[in-house]
């Protein structure tokens, strides 16, 4: 490649939540490759744009960074980058500082300070339409001539939202140049940051009263955690409550689907598989659909309205008694869906030392996977009952559950504290947002994302399993003498009897064992894989077709339930998060430190719940 | 065997066959990267028949990076510039 070949290098910059990664998205398209930066777990997202008179430029995204004097990983690197100081990554030729138009009195500041590398600059005064509702109105003009250097106008989340930025980029790609204006190397940035918005902005009063006015009720330090209690109240009933009906009619649609199926197929190994495999082991995970549905449509709603942060603020020292920070808290919120992104979220905090207790017990909180598998257990083995006249039983029982994971994940964090040499704590800082209502069209996207994740991987993994499991369980078939059920002739029949050497004295049987194992996959796949068990150790189709809960009641001990729940609070991840545990911290260490104690954690409490209730007679 | 059932094993057979692929692709990509290249290699050696090299092209996994002066993405097409 000729030298005049080599594209123009971007790079976009900005505090985290100005939008970069959006205008990112924007400007590059489908043109975009994900890494990692050199021996570090930061992401490196590079893309190509494309500009409208066929010119191509290499767009980099810098990770966010509130400052060049770096606090973090994140913004150590930022602040190489920007300079050209970072192995093996050349200097971006122009600098896109990305600003959050709704909040420059926050963003400015790092505008000066990237100004002051006197490399060639653009700012991008994203959000600009937000700014616009919220009476925000900026002088970009004004604010240009006093920054010295090209500001446009832009919305990342519009098509064409980057037009005027295109352009700008276009009209100085030829002859980039240094910005206009510096400030002396001792300048107050605040100094200067307030006498610029005093030039070129002039705020409504109106939201910064009713900023004032609601922070002064949900930042109090009591008053503020009772609201945060009940706010996590409503999300746990509206999880169960609310996606009733629409559970219910998935359920009755699966079993139309395996009727229906059923009687067109012929008899013999396709059918087992469609109807005793494919749909019945599907149909067992899809019921979920709604529940996590709902979850995520409370946690956006709490995200998009600015609530978020100012609950990581109220829970951050009791969280830092335990080993924490207040940046934990919104990790571990993500966690009760998957532990996946709630891993990943774990990159916003600085600390690494906060990170890593972060991780490790991220895996505790009762992800969405492990829903199947508590309903199932709890519509078998507890009754439905009023306590008190008032509250449902089966719901204090799943409630129970939830918080023995979160009380677990503090002991642990509690004893990592206790172990660890340093034990100081870290200050937390945080950005709070103005309170913003969430936007329908954003809560619907974020929304249609998720179920197409988790419709994605039931038609990926979950079905793959499912058939995978459908052929151990069905193959060897069973010799002509056979004298024991035909299951116990499979590959998976035999494992499972071979596994209850070591789960025996936890009240594991079989069918148990064998359905532990594709859940290493996906934990939902246990319940699954428990219908499919079942399906196919049914001695007829009537038998096949009978629902879970009643053959499980019928056929295990109260104590063998007690103890798969109890396994549930603390059982290993699945391998998807141990990937997820060894990419982000980059060590296989944490991650067998993390599989290791989640594992004995888990045998350890299902003992002891199965021999005590053993014991008391439930046995 | 009729040949209802012959087929019928012959889908069954195919489907576990994917499904493994599947589950090995998305819980070991290391391995199943590995495993492709190590299988890729001997077929394209020079002097292999140029069909031989096309299916151990094939089989090959796609760069993990892109070569300096490339933009860094997957599908940097033809260069206007160049």
């Amino acid at each position: 490649m000729s030298a005049s070949a080599i594209p123009l290098r971007l790079a976009l910059v900005g505090n985290p939540n100005s939008g970069k990664t959006a205008l990112f998205n924007l400007l590059t398209g489908s043109r975009q490759k994900v890494a990692n930066y050199t021996g570090v777990t930061v992401e490196r997202k590079e893309g190509r744009l494309l500009a409208p008179s066929g010119r191509s430029y290499a767009l980099l995204d810098l990770p966010g960074a509130y400052s060049l004097n770096p606090a973090s990983l994140d913004e150590a690197i930022t602040r190489d980058l920007c300079r050209g100081f970072y192995p093996g990554e050349p200097a971006p030729d122009v600098l896109v500082c990305v600003v959050d138009a709704t909040n420059l009195r926050l963003h400015l500041r790092f505008v000066l300070e990237v100004r002051a590398l006197g490399r060639p600059m653009v700012v991008a005064l994203n959000m600009a339409d937000a700014a616009e509702r919220r009476g925000i109105r900026i002088d970009r003009e004004a604010l240009q001539h006093a920054l010295g250097v090209p500001v446009v106008e832009t919305v990342a989340v519009r098509h064409n939202g980057a037009k005027a930025l295109v352009q700008t980029l276009e009209a100085i790609a030829d002859k980039p140049h240094a910005p206009e204006h510096a400030l002396a190397a001792d300048a107050d940035l605040h100094e200067e940051t307030r006498r610029l918005l005093s030039l070129t902005v002039t705020m409504p009063t109106r939201t910064a009263r009713i900023d004032d006015v609601l922070d002064r009720w949900l930042l109090h330090p009591v008053i503020g955690l009772v609201t945060l209690s009940l706010v996590m109240f409503l999300i746990f009933q509206a999880v169960y409550a609310w996606a009733t009906p629409m559970m219910d009619a998935i359920e009755a649609a699966t079993a139309w689907l395996g009727a229906v199926v059923g009687n067109a197929m012929p008899a013999g190994p396709l059918r087992s598989l469609v109807v005793d495999g494919i749909i019945a082991g599907l149909g067992g995970v899809i019921v979920f659909l709604p529940q996590i549905l709902i979850l995520f449509a409370f946690i956006l709603a709490l995200e998009e309205s600015g609530y978020l942060p100012r609950a990581a603020f109220l829970l951050d020292k009791m969280m830092a008694g335990a080993g924490l920070s207040g940046r934990s808290f919104i990790p571990l919120l993500s966690s009760f869906a998957c532990a996946i992104p709630g891993i990943m979220a774990t990159r916003s905090i600085q600390d690494p030392r906060d990170r890593i207790a972060t991780i490790m017990v991220a895996p505790l909180m009762t992800c969405s996977a492990r829903l199947p598998v508590y309903a199932l257990l709890i519509g078998a083995f507890i009754p439905k009952q009023q306590v008190a006249g008032l509250l449902n039983l089966q719901g204090l029982v799943l409630f129970a559950l939830y918080l023995a994971g979160i009380v677990s994940a503090l002991l642990v964090s509690f004893v990592m504290k206790k172990w660890r040499r340093d034990k100081g704590e870290h200050p937390l800082l945080l950005e709070l947002p103005s309170y913003r209502l969430p936007h329908p069209r954003d809560l619907a996207i974020g929304l249609w994302e998720r179920a197409m994740i988790f419709l994605k991987r039931v038609g990926g993994i979950i079905l793959a399993l499912t058939i995978l499991l459908w052929f151990l369980l069905s193959f060897p078939a069973a010799p002509a003498d056979a004298t024991m059920p035909l299951i116990d002739y499979s590959f998976a029949g035999r494992i499972g009897h071979a596994m209850t050497a070591i789960f025996a004295p936890i009240g594991f049987n079989w069918q148990i064992c064998i359905a532990l194992i594709p859940g290493m996959a996906a934990r939902e796949v246990a319940v699954a894989s428990l219908a499919t068990v079942y399906a196919l150790s049914a001695a007829n189709d009537d038998a096949a077709a009978q629902a879970l809960a009643p053959i499980i009641s019928d056929g295990w001990s109260l104590a063998t339930a007690l103890s798969l729940l109890v396994w549930f609070i603390y059982a290993p991840q699945c391998i998807s998060t141990w990937a997820t545990i060894k990419r982000e911290t980059n060590s296989w260490k944490m991650m067998a430190i993390s599989a290791g104690y989640l594992f004995a954690l888990a045998y350890l409490a299902s003992l002891v719940t199965y021999q005590l209730a053993v014991a008391m007679g439930a046995g | 065997m009729s040949t209802s059932l012959a087929l019928q094993y012959l889908v069954v057979a195919l489907a576990v066959v994917v499904s493994a692929g599947v589950v090995a692709k998305k819980q070991f990509p290391g391995g199943v990267r590995r495993l492709r290249v190590a299988l890729a290699i001997p077929l394209v050696r020079e002097g292999r028949p140029a069909w031989l090299r096309a299916i151990g092209r094939s089989i090959a996994p796609t760069p993990a990076t892109s070569g300096p002066g490339c933009g860094g993405c997957d599908n940097c097409g033809p260069d206007p510039h160049a």
